[in-house]
């Protein structure tokens, strides 16, 4: 808690621009950054498992260790990001059901990696393939954004997973992805929603806000009614509903939301 | 009165609540005698510690679980009385994990005994005030994709074979209640709660009537949440917590179930006639 992301940024670098154009800007650059930690890890896992592949042979839990130098690296390198790893897709590897090369950044700050029990016969969280983070990659073939949700898999922290499929000769075989903490996205983005005229809040396709300004609609809640996903799925133009203006991010699957008026 | 009860039974175990009044107060060293067998005796119930698993050595185990060896030695023997630890002496000797021939049922009604009623009633209104909050904050910040995961749990719970299974996909079902609630204390404190709840609940769900009930109250608190129904999914969820851990209060003082579920009659009469050791003293 209260660790800062260097995130918060230079604040007359946006004092120029227009401030709704700073909070798309900066919500883009926010998890763009992430989304290079996810695709350097998926580089890496790509040619690793290209490697361990082939001649009657398969990968194994073992060879995954090679991602770790630089699973460290980004961790080090992005404060940011919480947690970054690769999923396997479960018979991916050929020593165990499945596996999550996951490491990730404790409350005191060391990196450790998570040791999850992956027996059904022990735990009821074994099966880790429902969860969004896994889904959306692999259904939409596309990166993704999971959350706002409560990770009681990995963290048990309140957050968002940005995720991207891994393949291997045009299959599916997992997900690369890397957490961001909640508290921390806020910190990134708060101060150029603070910037604009009014209250404002930035919600996901299901109408979930992320981040806000507005005591009314805080971090968590839903705002229910518009259809986010149509806005979301559409040109990036501004949409007005129900005493609402909508403006999509970016290419990225957050809405900017105000008040009309 | 419980025919096989001791005077020191009922005050025994200090519970974790009173934890941070016990800082400053003569180390209770029957209390961590309590917790180390419970702690033991739940992980070899669970599954978690295997059938003829070598448990560390003694100065060993007691730096890891933070007792003194005399502590240590106390609740190795009360496993022992239990039949779930065998110690052989000489080379290759050492503590053993053993799962005695009792029925795991039988098992777990002496481990049960381990609680006091009045722990029991405290641990279900801690779980209760959880539950409840988060089913009602579910019930405002829900869309429907959040109840996904609920919605499998509860099919599962109703299909599954075995109380272990079963305690597990209880216990989740309450973890994504929280979840739904986009409460991440609230899931941390559900997570915590299933250390103690998940041995204890596989007694009330060895009964397919139990499960049953259990299974539609869930549905309903899901049916509650969907609806936006907040104040309502409380209730049920509430509800549902209170009948369980009353069915186990019910079985710790050996008497009858209650009239809705009469069949728990037979199984506290077997309670009551397995005598002083059926405790994990």
């Amino acid at each position: 808690m209260g660790r800062s992301t260097g995130l918060a940024g230079p604040t007359g670098a946006v004092a120029d621009t227009d401030p709704v154009d700073a909070v798309v800007g900066r919500v883009r650059d926010t998890l763009e950054e992430v989304f290079a930690a996810v695709a350097e890890t998926g580089t890496d896992t790509g040619a690793l498992l290209a490697g361990a592949t082939g001649a009657g042979r398969g990968p194994a839990v073992a060879d995954l260790t090679a991602l770790r130098p630089g699973l460290h690296a980004r961790l080090a390198a992005h404060p940011l990001v919480s947690g970054v790893g690769f999923v396997a897709a479960p018979g991916l590897l050929t020593d165990v059901p499945g596996w999550l090369e996951w490491w990730q950044r404790g409350p005191d700050g060391a990196v450790r990696p998570l040791l999850l029990d992956l027996d059904p016969e022990h735990s009821a969280y074994s099966d880790y393939t429902h969860w969004d983070w896994y889904t959306l990659p692999r259904e939409t073939g596309r990166r993704a954004v999971a959350g706002p949700y409560v990770d009681y898999l990995c963290s048990d922290e309140y957050g968002l997973t940005l995720s991207a499929p891994v393949t291997l000769g045009g299959r599916f075989v997992g997900v690369t992805a890397a957490d961001v903490y909640l508290r921390h996205f806020e910190a990134a983005v708060l101060p150029v929603l603070q910037r604009l005229p009014a209250p404002a809040r930035l919600v996901n396709a299901r109408g979930r806000v992320a981040a806000s300004t507005d005591p009314a609609h805080l971090a968590g809640s839903l705002t229910r009614g518009p259809d986010f996903a149509a806005v979301l799925a559409g040109p990036p133009a501004e949409h007005r509903t129900a005493g609402l203006r909508l403006l999509p991010c970016g290419d990225t699957p957050l809405v900017l939301v105000m008040a009309d008026g | 009165m419980r025919p096989n009860g001791r005077p020191d039974e009922a005050g025994g175990a200090a519970g974790t609540g009173a934890a941070r009044r016990a800082v400053f107060t003569p180390v209770d060293t029957r209390a961590r005698v309590d917790t180390v067998v419970r702690r033991i005796g739940d992980a070899i119930e669970l599954g978690l510690l295997a059938d003829g698993e070598q448990l560390p050595g003694e100065t060993e185990l007691a730096g890891q679980l933070g007792v003194s060896t005399v502590t240590l030695r106390e609740a190795l023997m009360a496993l022992r009385q239990q039949g779930l630890v065998t110690t052989r002496r000489g080379r290759g000797g050492g503590s053993f994990v053993t799962l005695p021939d009792d029925p795991p049922q039988e098992r777990l009604r002496a481990r049960l005994a381990g609680w006091s009623t009045e722990e029991l009633r405290d641990l279900g209104d801690h779980w209760a005030a959880v539950s409840g909050a988060a089913a009602l904050l579910a019930a405002r910040r829900t869309q429907p994709g959040d109840l996904r995961p609920l919605i499998r749990t509860v099919e599962e719970l109703s299909a599954a074979g075995d109380p272990a299974t079963r305690s597990r996909l209880y216990g989740r079902f309450h973890v994504e209640l929280a979840a739904a609630a986009q409460s991440a204390r609230l899931t941390r404190e559900e997570i915590a709660l299933q250390t103690d709840l998940g041995a204890l609940l596989c007694l009330v769900l060895d009964d397919p009537v139990h499960l049953g009930n259990v299974s539609d109250r869930h549905r309903a608190v899901i049916s509650a949440v969907q609806d936006e129904a907040d104040e309502r999914a409380r209730t049920l969820a509430e509800t549902c917590v209170r009948e369980s851990v009353g069915r186990l209060i019910a079985l710790r003082l050996g008497t009858p179930g209650r009239a809705t579920e009469p069949e728990e009659d037979t199984h506290g009469q077997e309670h009551r006639a397995r005598g002083p050791h059926g405790g994990r003293r």
